[in-house]
């Protein structure tokens, strides 16, 4: 499918390492083999792969949704991470990645570890390529500066930031003249709409939820894709039976049972992430026949009542007046 | 939830746990939204933790017995009914000892055979203790019963040798009556009584008497004595260690000569501090509940939060209870009596 092809549902934006791909190296030995893996030794986060499957399914009488990967692996492994992605049923439109060994023949040695200003002008380049207005959700990871990309790019598209500020905070960031001028460019293209609705956070490098809190509700810190799910779920984008796979893909894995799921419930919870209702619909997520899957929704149950009055929703609402010049000083160090 | 630092060091110590000890579950009880924003500034697993809200709580320094009748809901009686329920293994506090002691009596239930309930520390010493070498001896009652009767007194030695020998792998710990004279006829008529039913009992290796100087020495594995003395030489030995430091601090800033002095017995005194180093030992187990239930000091930082929990997953992992009650079974009525 093409870009500008009318009718998307929803776009769903993913990075790949550390999001969607389980990159830990404990050795200088295991990170020079991880170019060399092949396809089928590439391991995922768990619950990555069954959560995307779910978000690119086709629904019945239901417009398609997009899946847009923008990754900063290079481009050599194209060929690996497509065979990967295949290999795991899931279905993409877009796949960016970087174009290190060009960097490196040009010079821009600055390039190859800056994030800003490689990630931004894609999406916004994808962006201005729908050529609608389609809600988005994000997917990242803390290992780099995925939250405050996905988070200046929401206000970009949503009218919140202007070109201005954009420049100020590019150069701040130390993007290239050309990653500058090409956003400004694409963001010219774009009809302001507030319509990232989530940006998840996957917390490989499990940073305090507390760090993010200066990107509002709407960017949602998870430990893992079941407490993502279950988000999504209160947020329509999964139906029940969808939680249900996402759940089994965890009961099938190694060290997820029962009462951790109900703890990353009660977590996310407690987080205010997740609207008290949605328990209400997750319970008629039982009627599934798998004991593993009720066990899980029985025991989220108990854990919501025993929460009280801990469990208040903060919406998912944008940042009030997000200072990015100020939230780029906190996120360098990342990117 | 917390002793005196709030619930901030119980859920730091929580978080460090989720991370460090994946074989551990631990349940935070307490007001929810009140320590909610601590943990989210602290690295954690969420898959390890999980929450009982209770807005109620027993504060330092009311009384335990008001306290608990007009708060039905405080997290402390919260805690004990969900080991009474089988929903956890282990109740580790912080907060009033004399809160903990009514709420476990209530909710736990005492082991049968015993009437009062004591509280076991452990005590740094010369002497290295069973199998493993521990640099360190256990002292009980240090705070749960302040006046004793022989039968407690008897009571406790029974308990203090099973729990040392479930805890350190000591199979046979030797137990000794704290006094002021190591003759059997020497210390207050509950000593003297007690030391006449323990002296003909074969299920423990009873040592007779010892006197103060025999706790930081470590002659014996056990020392038994009754809440207030106990609580007496625990406070000192921590005060002890405290003014150590302090004196060491004061002269290393006062002349170069005791700088060098010092900085030349540096790793020496370094042992001697972690020895005395009460936060290492984690909390006290108040033995004599049907279920384990440990006390960690009220000044407790979230280092020896997770260590009381590290004490109480040993707890419920060898069984400690069941050893206690099996010991306690053994001693016959008349003689407990």
């Amino acid at each position: 499918m093409s870009a500008g092809a009318p009718g998307w549902r929803h776009v769903y934006r993913w990075d790949l390492d550390k999001t969607y791909l389980d990159t830990h190296f404990e050795s200088l030995r295991k990170l020079a083999r991880i170019p060399f893996e092949r396809p089928e030794q590439k391991v995922n986060i768990p619950g990555s792969a069954a959560l995307l499957r779910e978000l690119c399914a086709d629904l019945p009488d239901q417009r398609p949704s997009r899946v847009a990967i923008v990754s900063g692996s290079p481009t050599q492994m194209r060929r690996v991470l497509e065979k990967k992605l295949r290999l795991d049923g899931v279905a993409w439109h877009e796949f960016h990645l970087k174009p290190q060994w060009k960097n490196i023949k040009r010079g821009r040695f600055r390039a190859m570890r800056n994030q800003v200003g490689y990630k931004l002008p894609l999406l916004l380049r994808s962006r201005a390529e729908l050529g609608e207005v389609v809600p988005e959700t994000l997917f990242g990871d803390d290992a780099e500066a995925d939250a405050f990309i996905y988070s200046l790019y929401a206000d970009l598209i949503a009218g919140r930031v202007d070109a201005r500020l954009l420049r100020k905070v590019l150069a701040r960031a130390g993007a290239y003249d050309e990653e500058v001028e090409g956003c400004v460019s694409h963001l010219a293209h774009i009809e302001p709409a507030d319509s990232v609705e989530t940006i998840f956070v996957h917390l490989d490098r499990r940073t305090p939820p507390s760090w993010f809190r200066m990107f509002g509700p709407r960017l949602v810190p998870v430990f893992n894709y079941f407490q993502a799910a279950l988000v999504l779920f209160a947020r329509d984008h999964l139906s029940p039976e969808g939680v249900v796979r996402v759940t089994r893909a965890f009961l099938d894995a190694d060290g997820a049972g029962v009462d951790e799921l109900a703890n990353l419930f009660q977590d996310i919870l407690r987080r205010g992430h997740l609207p008290g209702r949605s328990m209400q619909a997750l319970g008629q997520a039982m009627q599934a026949d798998a004991e593993g899957e009720r066990a899980v929704i029985e025991r989220c149950a108990e854990r919501f009542e025993t929460l009280g009055p801990a469990r208040a929703y903060r919406g998912s609402a944008p940042p009030p007046s997000p200072d990015y010049l100020a939230m780029w000083d906190r996120f360098k160090g990342r990117a | 939830m917390g002793g005196d630092h709030g619930p901030a060091e119980a859920v730091r110590a929580a978080a460090a746990l989720s991370l460090d000890r994946p074989d551990l579950h631990l349940i935070l009880v307490g007001d929810v939204p009140e320590f909610s924003p601590i943990l989210d500034e602290e690295r954690y697993d969420p898959a390890r933790l999980s929450f009982r809200h209770t807005p109620q709580w027993v504060h330092q320094e009311s009384s335990p017995k008001d306290a608990l009748r007009e708060r039905p809901d405080a997290s402390i009686l919260v805690a004990c009914s969900l080991v009474a329920d089988g929903a956890a293994d282990a109740v580790v506090t912080s907060g009033s000892t004399g809160a903990a002691i009514l709420a476990a009596a209530e909710r736990l239930g005492r082991i049968p055979g015993v009437r009062r309930c004591a509280l076991a520390a452990v005590t740094p010493t010369e002497q290295r203790h069973g199998p493993h070498g521990d640099p360190f001896a256990l002292l009980l009652d240090v705070g749960a019963t302040l006046d004793v009767t022989a039968r407690d007194l008897v009571t406790f030695a029974i308990m203090g040798s099973a729990y040392s020998a479930a805890i350190s792998g000591n199979e046979r710990p030797r137990v000794a009556l704290l006094s002021n004279g190591t003759e059997p006829k020497k210390g207050p008529r509950e000593v003297v009584a007690a030391h006449r039913i323990l002296a003909g009992l074969q299920e423990i290796d009873f040592a007779g008497n010892v006197e103060g100087l025999d706790i930081p020495k470590g002659t014996v594995d056990v020392v038994v004595t009754g809440g207030f003395l106990g609580n007496v030489i625990l406070k000192m030995l921590e005060g002890f260690g405290a003014v150590i430091s302090d004196l060491a601090a004061d002269a290393y800033a006062r002349k170069f000569l005791w700088r060098l002095g010092l900085t030349m017995l540096s790793s020496g005194l370094k042992q001697i501090q972690t020895v005395m180093d009460w936060e290492q030992y984690g909390g006290a187990p108040v033995l004599g509940f049907a279920q384990p239930i440990i006390k960690a000091h009220g000044r407790s930082k979230h280092r020896a939060i997770a260590n009381a929990c590290k004490v109480a997953a040993k707890a419920a992992r060898s069984d400690m209870v069941a050893t206690v009650e099996r010991a306690v079974a053994q001693l016959p009525d008349q003689e407990a009596s």
